[in-house]
């Protein structure tokens, strides 16, 4: 009897990580290497399963490839590509490096190239030292930049995938057809 | 007064005001072209600026003068400071740096006359080297010779003639430019055209 008693109370603690049953929802967490303050991103419409974040006390160097949505608190020295998904630069985030996405959205600093197929939105706090080329930009009043602008329709027509249909927000403030400033 | 102390609280500043500027008018019209210009701002990135110069087809690049001038003079006494070796080399290492003859156009606004003048003729060397022969200039500067203090604005393009400018503090002036100051200024130009104003302001156009 004191034995059975004893393994009833054993019975709810945690089992040991490499049981089965738990090692599927800890692959899944697996793409979040911390847990930042996330206030700067209210109308993020992303599943959070579609999307890697580094932390704010993350340094990374080297390259990035991500093929999903990721969001940089952290610093990172290098290059980061996430073709045909968001990047956001967190306003932790401090990026030397340089920038290559479907869409990027910048609340922190940056001292790089940074070019994305759809639209750059660079937020009031943010600082970005480095060329950009884009279909579209937006910047808030406020934000420092210092670089050059290449506003580039070709790069829409190439891309590969279509728009997510979900998405009808984009600011409506698209640069004419045929406006090509590419040199 | 020190000169450092000479900048007002943006507390106190006017709202934003809209103006006509012939200058810029005819900034744009020169720069008329079927071919993509590389066009300079000095006032610092801008939306509105941004979508006016490429929806004219031409490529942007953005520096805010202004704000590096803060960044390396704003502590302290700010006309002293410019006098400072260690300051002007900083300065000078993060303004202007782009390639020999590289644009067609170059909006200045009232930058430079918050310069001391070594300093000023420094920038107006790189300014002369950035540009190609024949790019344009536009420059704005205080025709108030009595003036105390002279505000500084950033200068939003609403369209090819309106100019929204928006309150960044003030500045005492450093020097008076007047037309033979600007041209003993730009002696490299081959031309500078005036546009004198109502609101004290004096607007000038350089052909390099």
């Amino acid at each position: 009897m004191w034995s059975k008693r004893r393994e009833d109370e054993i019975q709810p603690r945690p089992v040991t990580p490499a049981a089965g049953p738990t090692a599927e929802p800890q692959r899944r967490e697996s793409n979040v290497m911390s847990t930042p303050t996330r206030t700067f991103d209210p109308e993020s419409r992303v599943p959070a399963s579609g999307s890697a974040t580094l932390g704010k006390n993350v340094t990374v160097k080297g390259q990035i490839f991500s093929r999903e949505d990721l969001t940089i608190d952290g610093e990172v020295e290098g290059t980061v590509e996430c073709h045909e998904h968001r990047l956001t630069i967190g306003p932790n985030g401090r990026v030397q490096a340089g920038l290559k996405a479907r869409e990027i959205v910048i609340y922190g600093s940056i001292q790089g190239n940074v070019e994305a197929v759809e639209k750059i939105d660079i937020k009031k706090e943010a600082k970005l030292v480095g060329d950009i080329k884009t279909s579209r930009i937006m910047i808030e009043d406020g934000a420092y930049f210092k670089g050059s602008i290449d506003i580039s329709k070709a790069a829409q027509v190439q891309r590969p995938t279509p728009v997510q249909t979900s998405n009808p927000t984009v600011p409506a403030t698209p640069v004419p057809a045929g406006v090509n400033s590419s040199k | 007064m020190r000169s450092g102390e000479s900048r007002t609280s943006p507390k106190g500043a006017p709202g934003p005001i809209t103006r006509q500027s012939k200058g810029a008018d005819q900034f744009f019209a020169a720069l008329q072209s079927e071919e993509p210009l590389t066009v300079l701002d000095l006032a610092g990135a801008s939306q509105a600026n941004i979508m006016f110069i490429t929806e004219l087809g031409h490529r942007l690049a953005s520096d805010d003068i202004v704000a590096t001038m803060e960044q390396c003079f704003g502590d302290g006494d700010f006309l002293e400071n410019q006098e400072n070796s260690e300051r002007v080399a900083r300065f000078l290492s993060q303004t202007l740096k782009f390639p020999d003859e590289h644009f067609d156009g170059a909006l200045i606004w009232d930058s430079l006359q918050f310069l001391a003048p070594s300093l000023l003729e420094q920038t107006v060397e790189q300014l002369m080297r950035v540009m190609k022969p024949g790019g344009v200039m536009l420059a704005f500067f205080s025709s108030d010779e009595k003036a105390s203090q002279i505000p500084v604005y950033n200068y939003r393009i609403q369209d090819q003639r309106t100019l929204l400018l928006v309150p960044r503090g003030a500045y005492r002036p450093v020097q008076y430019f007047n037309n033979r100051a600007l041209e003993r200024m730009f002696d490299r130009a081959q031309s500078l055209k005036f546009f004198l104003t109502r609101d004290h302001l004096r607007e000038v156009l350089i052909r390099r």
